[in-house]
């Protein structure tokens, strides 16, 4: 196993090498560069940048210079260990990312745990009560949620939060708790502020988790092992627990390792109107705004992310079912 | 670029009347005369703080404020977006450069600068500072710094390029401190407006920098190995990167990034815009230089909080909620009328309708070099131009978008204002379909095709190609509605929208018919030319081409018209006008031979801009101009509003 793990880590190496070209090809694609881009968006505030200035953002940043000096410089460092400084914000780019993780970890997880501990019990209700009224309503819910684009979901329950019960809901923290050190009451006030967010990111997952469940059990339930053993006597949750409900597992572990690259990556468009300080509002700044090193930085990580996701779904997947084997 | 008539008035006028406010102040301004917030009094019995008499200047700026005498206390609430807002900040703290705008935006007064001298011919720039004035760290503010920050802008390793406002005739300014109290800005040729340059948002550099705090981070003045540590710190080998960081760039997030970064500024910064920050803070600068007409140090209000908040729905969500004390960033669109009325009780706020300091809200500037040869000489011919105005029902688009607020306009300064050009403002306003046909006809463009559409002579459809940016949706609507117009006289309009950086591009790669954005100058057309004449390399898409022409002295580009020519020239002339009057009829003559050209048609004025203010925040000054170089609401002096 050891040794299946190490060499799935070195061929990650070319490939990681690999994606840097097409990542850094990629965010260079757009049209005109930081400094245009920064120009732009001053304009739409109704502001504007003087020429000179224009000129020596493109000095300071080494945006004359050619595509491929760009990315050895820009790579260069990373090798180094030196993620390079955010255009944007003039810091570095390991600090701004770091700052957000967190957070975004979080939220990440708290959703995956709701989607879960919603989706798994109603999936398996649903093919073990197959054409019942409950698994009608089921399905009914599942389905809206699934056609209900999250975004919008999230403007309607900020709008009734505001408007009935007339409380801000936008962030993961109150304006007295966002910079305070970790306390009870902010602990509190994290709670109440994840409701909405873990609702909306929640819904459209559930709903799809709940059919995939519910068809890999029905798939399970008509298998001659399981009539053999409820021939055999064998209590119907035991029986369920034991055998089906196991196998029809596979699909949800081998998707963990897709749950990692939404750490970074996840419901941007959620976030932003939410206000959650999560790392995707972040990413999608640095790639309007053509700042390579953060959202290159991103990028990157979103692909490693895969890559480690995809190795530990693997492994999981071994130890879950034994019929797979390492080869 | 001229520093116009009221303007020089207004500005002597403020002058004598610093001279008269201090020489009245000389014998009573003594230490109990002036007061402090009462958050302070504890630090200031503990010995953190200097008394007040100590903390203030000599002769510290009287304010009057504008309604009443305010009281201490309070946070002032309001909102920015999460990138590339960090004007925002600076907005509302004010930018507080050697001199600001009037309230009204009628001419420049002292602010930092207690009063200053010019000489003749407009070249040398003479600044008397306040004596004993303070950065918000407690140490000096003098001539030094000034000179400090003149030296840090020449510096090509900093800044490979000097800001343009500081650079005259090729020549960069050239700073000497006269005394500890006094400099001198010299230039190689005459600079009418420089102190209106200096009383824009972005005027501000040469008292951005604290000599005696940025010298750490300077190789000339520091300790080398204490410098090498704060590099190694930062995670950077260049020494101008790390003075970016800590002492500020103007355009950069950064300026609001380091607490310990002393300013001049009403409140510092407390909790720093970052890329992960929710919220920035800013608080009551101890030493802040300016009181009120009873001796109280202002700013009234203890803080500043903004909440950073991406969506801009969601802004305007936060508003109604009652969220915020002052905002008008990014909900001042007129369609959010409505739904703020609604709730201005829900959110105990009031309405402001704030002066927009466009001349119109939405101009096409027609691409007069497009490479469409067929439209490049139907461009330079004024009857279709004409035409095309005269096809736009104005009325109905500014019912539309902008709820009838705004009136039928082209460009220019408006009526009120003396540099007002009725051709220039008003020409081929009305709407009147059958004319529009008649200019057309006449010019022989009499074939339709089957959908109704004018060929031209080669067969094609005449179709003009506009570009316009989706961050600005009313732009897009706008358009959209003169579409469905311009079928009545038989030309097509094709829309291509785009994102705001793609919209540069297509405009700096000539790759357009028309360019549909904002035109600026309702007031003072000579703060930007924008429209009036082919100056700005990325705005005046009359004819990027002929800018380049202009810039490169006629090198590169492409020849623009004669008329062109003949306004380029004028504009060079400007700055070394012997006389007010003379660059009065200069700029007067810019505007009569743009109107002349039309190479720009305008829709509508706009509307006043939205904001609020909590309905128990007092002093607001509600007509406020709204608009980028007057800095909305800085010259307002946000440092006086009060809680009531």
């Amino acid at each position: 196993m050891l040794a299946f793990i190490v060499r799935r880590l070195l061929a990650a190496i070319p490939f990681m090498f690999l994606v840097s070209i097409t990542v850094f090809i990629l965010i260079q694609l757009p049209p005109g560069d930081f400094a245009t881009s920064y120009a732009a968006s001053l304009s739409a505030a109704g502001e504007y940048v003087d020429q000179n200035t224009i000129a020596e953002l493109r000095a300071r940043y080494g945006l004359n210079d050619p595509l491929i000096v760009q990315y050895f410089r820009w790579i260069g460092g990373i090798l180094m260990g030196d993620f390079g400084y955010s255009f944007q914000w003039n810091s570095p780019v390991s600090e701004l990312i770091g700052e957000r993780m967190g957070l975004t970890v979080l939220l990440t997880f708290a959703t995956v745990i709701f989607t879960w501990a919603v989706a798994l019990p109603l999936g398996i209700y649903a093919a073990v009560h197959k054409y019942s009224i409950g698994d009608y309503i089921f399905t009914f819910i599942g389905f809206i949620g699934l056609a209900i684009p999250n975004f919008l979901l999230a403007l309607v329950m900020m709008y009734f939060a505001v408007v009935w019960f007339g409380q801000d809901v936008s962030g993961l923290f109150s304006p007295e708790f966002r910079n305070a050190p970790w306390s009870w009451a902010r602990m509190v006030d994290l709670g109440k502020h994840l409701i909405i967010p873990i609702l909306v990111l929640g819904t459209a997952s559930t709903a799809g988790m709940m059919r995939v469940m519910r068809a890999n059990l029905l798939d399970q339930l008509h298998q001659p092992y399981v009539v053999t053993a409820r021939a055999k006597g064998l209590s119907e949750a035991r029986l369920l627990t034991r055998y089906p409900i196991r196998i029809a597992l596979n699909p949800f572990v081998s998707t963990i390792g897709w749950l990692l690259p939404t750490l970074v990556s996840g419901e941007i468009i959620t976030s932003i109107i939410l206000s959650l300080p999560t790392a995707g509002p972040l990413l999608l700044q640095a790639l309007l705004a053509q700042d390579y090193y953060l959202s290159g930085a991103f990028l990157l990580l979103l692909c490693m992310m895969t890559v480690v996701g995809t190795l530990i779904s693997d492994i999981l997947l071994v130890l879950l079912d034994p019929r797979i084997r390492y080869s | 670029m001229t520093l116009s008539n009221p303007f020089r008035r207004a500005l002597q006028a403020s002058c004598a009347t610093a001279l008269v406010l201090s020489l009245g102040l000389a014998g009573p301004a003594m230490a109990q005369d002036y007061s402090q917030a009462p958050e302070l009094d504890e630090a200031v019995s503990a010995g953190d703080l200097p008394d007040i008499a100590d903390r203030l200047p000599s002769e510290p700026e009287i304010v009057e404020p504008l309604d009443a005498v305010g009281t201490y206390g309070g946070t002032i609430r309001s909102a920015l977006r999460g990138d590339q807002d960090h004007n925002g900040i600076l907005l509302l703290v004010g930018a507080q450069g050697l001199v600001r705008w009037a309230p009204d935006f009628s001419g420049v007064v002292p602010n930092v600068a207690e009063s200053w001298n010019v000489n003749e011919d407009n070249t040398e720039f003479t600044f008397h500072l306040r004596e004993g004035m303070r950065w918000s760290d407690g140490e000096t503010f003098s001539a030094d710094d000034i000179v400090f920050a003149a030296e840090l802008l020449a510096d090509t390793e900093f800044m490979s390029n000097m800001p343009s406002r500081y650079v005259l005739a090729d020549e960069p300014m050239e700073v000497e401190k006269v005394d500890d109290a006094t400099v001198t800005v010299r230039f190689a040729a005459p600079y009418r407006n420089f102190l209106e340059e200096l009383a824009k948002p972005l005027g501000q550099h040469l008292v951005l920098y604290a000599r005696h705090y940025c010298e750490q981070f300077h190789p000339d003045y520091a300790d080398p190995d204490a410098l090498a540590a704060e590099l190694e710190a930062a995670g950077t080998d260049s020494w101008a990167q790390l003075m970016r960081t800590k002492c500020a760039d103007i355009e950069l997030p950064t300026r609001w990034g380091n607490v310990d970064r002393p300013t001049l500024d009403p409140w510092v910064i407390e909790q720093p815009y970052t890329g992960g920050a929710t919220q920035v803070t800013l608080t009551r600068n101890p030493y802040f230089w300016q009181v009120d007409t009873e001796g109280q140090q202002l700013p009234y209000a203890d803080s500043l909080r903004f909440s950073i908040i991406a969506d801009i729905e969601s802004i305007l969500l936060s508003t109604i909620n009652g969220q915020f004390d002052y905002q008008v960033r990014h909900i001042f669109p007129i369609s959010n009328r409505p739904v703020l009325f609604d709730n201005t009780e829900q959110g105990n706020f009031e309405i402001m309708d704030l002066t927009p300091l466009d001349s119109n809200f939405l101009g096409l500037y027609l691409n007069h070099s497009t490479d469409n040869a067929e439209l490049r000489e139907l461009f330079a011919n004024r009857d279709f131009k004409a035409a095309l105005s005269l096809g736009i029902d104005r009325v109905e688009v500014d019912e539309i978008i902008q709820l009838g607020q705004g009136a039928p306009w082209q460009i220019g300064p408006f009526e009120e204002t003396k540099f007002y050009n009725e051709a220039l403002g008003t020409q081929f306003t009305a709407h009147d379909v059958e004319e529009a046909n008649r200019l057309l006809d006449d010019l022989g463009l009499t074939e339709r095709d089957g959908d109704g559409f004018r060929l031209f002579e080669n067969g094609e459809r005449l179709s003009i190609n506009a570009i316009v940016t989706i961050a600005k949706p009313t732009d897009v609507e706008s358009l959209e509605i003169i579409r469905e117009q311009w079928r009545d006289i038989g030309v097509e309009l094709v829309i291509s929208t785009s994102e705001r950086s793609l919209f540069y591009e297509r405009a700096q790669t000539n790759a357009y018919d028309i360019s549909a954005d904002t035109v600026p100058g309702a007031v003072n057309p000579t703060l930007d030319m924008r429209a009036l004449a082919a100056v700005h390399p990325l705005e005046s898409r009359m004819s990027i081409p002929w800018v380049n022409w202009y810039l490169s002295g006629g090198e590169g580009g492409e020849e623009p018209s004669e008329n062109m020519k003949q306004r380029l020239e004028l504009i060079d002339q400007l700055p070394t006008a012997s006389s007010d009057e003379e660059a009065d009829e200069i700029v007067a003559e810019v505007l009569s031979l743009a109107a002349e050209a039309f190479e720009v048609i305008g829709v509508s004025k706009r509307a006043p801009a939205l904001g609020i203010r909590a309905s128990n925040l007092g002093n607001v000054y509600e007509q406020m101009p709204y608009g980028w170089d007057y800095g909305t609401p800085g010259p307002a002096l946000p440092q006086t509003w009060y809680f009531q």
